[in-house]
């Protein structure tokens, strides 16, 4: 940095990644309290320390390998070219954007006077990928090891949501070249993936005991604590707008970007370098949010789990074209996003007797993928970036935003990158018998022995007072 | 170890070096290995341990409401 204007942009936009992070992490705090406001009071401590072991275990293995991903995998490998080298190959060649410098140890991957970028822009794509992780948390609470889950939270959060979010994110994915895939703030991205995934596992996993009668019937096992769950989802929308920024870049000149000559234009864009404004999103995530929380009221008669949750469900549902919505689009989108998740819940529960604790299959997974398929509706005929705009499966060029790439690139997310790895890994631990906890311990409780000791511990301070 | 031993030799050279963490440019593949094995290593021992704890609590057989009996009161 030797000039005043390219030092600012840079601390700038050091500072802006920076702050994002620290809001994200709400989301996490916001995860860890609702799910311990859903969980019965003998599974409290071991249902946090789960969750808890998200942070840790995503974050060194996406030091090792996930983030390395991100940048790798953008052509497939083998499905469009490069923008940067014309090639299908891996990026791992010598080019900026290459994956090569993010190597677990790559010089960048450190302190480095010549680079402030990649440490927060690492950071904000881990806190997505610990959002991917306990949004399937909540689903299997109660019932899983905490050995099947550590494997399971770093498949989801350092190995399959990356590859999605290679294709499908980063600015040379090969899903925005042939299918015009857009999603800006990530309906599918990274909820769709997760619940597809929370639902392939739970298939394996099966119910929580007591959960469905003799007949079938499904039982309801209500939020054992509403202050908890009302505490945790506000902090979740707290982080998630915290999110919403941190999907932008902050400042950029679009003119040279696009290679026009003689054109200056300075501003934020969505993570595929199209203009948006911060302005613009704040409205879309607050109308889309009260879209969903309205919904949620009616459809769920008022009940407070479900209204708050409709909340969130509602901004997952418009997040996908948040970047470029009319703020009463949004709204309505939201609305109807609860109502299909809402609906689709109770039916899969009913139906082929799924037991998912918190809903996170319906708010995240439901939810998002009808986010994506009304994107295409809404936004048909838009570009996808602001590179080339193209014909879809040329490969070559960038489609432009279209229904039919929207519905192909939500089963991606929901059922190839999300439902079948989660059905596929979740069966092998089963195989090992290392997937749920045996029917004693889900009985008695998971916190039974540290209960015991508590107790044990308590007798003896009272009798040390007499 | 030290990469740096002079601020004002080092900013002022004609190109700044910019990893300035100690081993830089020599130890980086080594903490990769370390890490790893620090990594995977936990998932050993926690998966042991946790089996142990599981099977001990399995052969209790406590009923649904016993833990309510181990409730603190403070």
């Amino acid at each position: 940095m030797t000039d005043q204007l390219g030092a600012l942009t840079t601390i700038f936009t050091e500072f802006y990644y920076w702050v994002t992070v620290v809001m994200m992490f709400l989301i996490h705090v916001g995860f860890c309290v609702y799910e311990v406001g859903v969980s019965r009071y003998k599974h409290h401590q071991h249902t946090l320390m789960k969750n808890t072991l998200v942070i840790p275990l995503v974050t060194v293995t996406w030091f090792f390998f996930g983030w390395w991903i991100y940048w790798a995998f953008p052509t497939g490998p083998g499905i469009a070219p490069s923008i940067m080298n014309d090639s299908a190959a891996l990026i791992t060649d010598e080019s900026t954007f290459s994956a090569k410098w993010y190597l677990a140890n790559s010089e960048f991957m450190a302190i480095n006077l010549g680079d402030r970028i990649s440490g927060v822009f690492w950071a904000a794509f881990l806190l997505f990928s610990w959002t991917a992780a306990s949004i399937v948390s909540g689903a299997i609470i109660e019932r899983i090891t905490t050995f099947a889950f550590g494997i399971l939270a770093i498949a989801i959060g350092s190995f399959f949501w990356v590859i999605d979010a290679a294709w499908g994110w980063h600015f040379d994915g090969w899903m925005l070249k042939i299918l015009g895939y857009h999603d800006a703030y990530a309906s599918g991205v990274i909820h769709a993936i997760a619940g597809g995934f929370a639902l392939g596992v739970l298939i394996v996993l099966g119910p929580r005991i007591g959960k469905f009668s003799s007949s079938g019937e499904p039982r309801n096992i209500g939020p054992r604590n509403p202050w908890l769950v009302t505490i945790g989802l506000f902090l979740i929308y707290t982080g998630f707008w915290g999110f919403y920024a941190a999907c932008n870049i902050p400042i950029f000149d679009l003119g040279p970007e696009y290679g026009m000559e003689g054109v200056t234009y300075w501003t934020a864009t969505n993570i595929y370098i199209t203009p948006t404004t911060l302005s613009g999103i704040t409205f879309n995530f607050l109308m889309s949010l009260s879209g969903g929380l309205l919904a949620g009221y009616v459809v769920a008669k008022g009940d407070p789990f479900w209204t708050y949750s409709s909340g969130l469900a509602g901004i997952i549902c418009a997040s996908a074209g948040n970047d470029l919505y009319h703020p009463i689009q949004a709204m309505l989108i939201g609305a109807i996003g609860v109502v299909i998740a809402y609906k689709m819940h109770f039916w899969v529960e009913r139906k082929f007797k799924i037991d998912d604790a918190v809903g996170a299959v319906a708010v995240h997974g439901y939810a998002g993928f009808a986010g994506l398929v009304i994107c295409g509706f809404v936004l048909n005929g838009y570009p996808s970036s602001g590179y080339s705009v193209g014909a879809m499966w040329d490969g070559s060029t960038y489609a432009s935003i279209n229904p039919l790439g929207q519905f192909l690139g939500a089963i991606i997310m929901f059922g190839v990158l999300g439902m079948l790895p989660g059905y596929v890994i979740a069966k092998i631990l089963n195989g090992m018998g290392k997937l749920r906890i045996p029917r004693e311990v889900e009985i008695a409780g998971l916190d039974y022995e540290i209960m015991e000791d508590d107790r044990d511990a308590e007798k003896a301070v009272a009798s040390s007072t007499r | 170890m030290a990469t740096v031993t002079n601020w004002i030799d080092h900013l002022s050279a004609k190109e700044v070096v910019g990893a300035v963490y100690p081993g830089a440019g020599s130890t980086e593949t080594l903490l990769v290995i370390l890490g790893l094995v620090f990594w995977i290593g936990w998932h050993v021992i926690t998966n042991k341990s946790e089996s142990e704890k599981l099977s001990r609590l399995a052969r209790k057989r406590r009923g649904a409401n016993d833990h309510k009996s181990n409730i603190t009161d403070w």
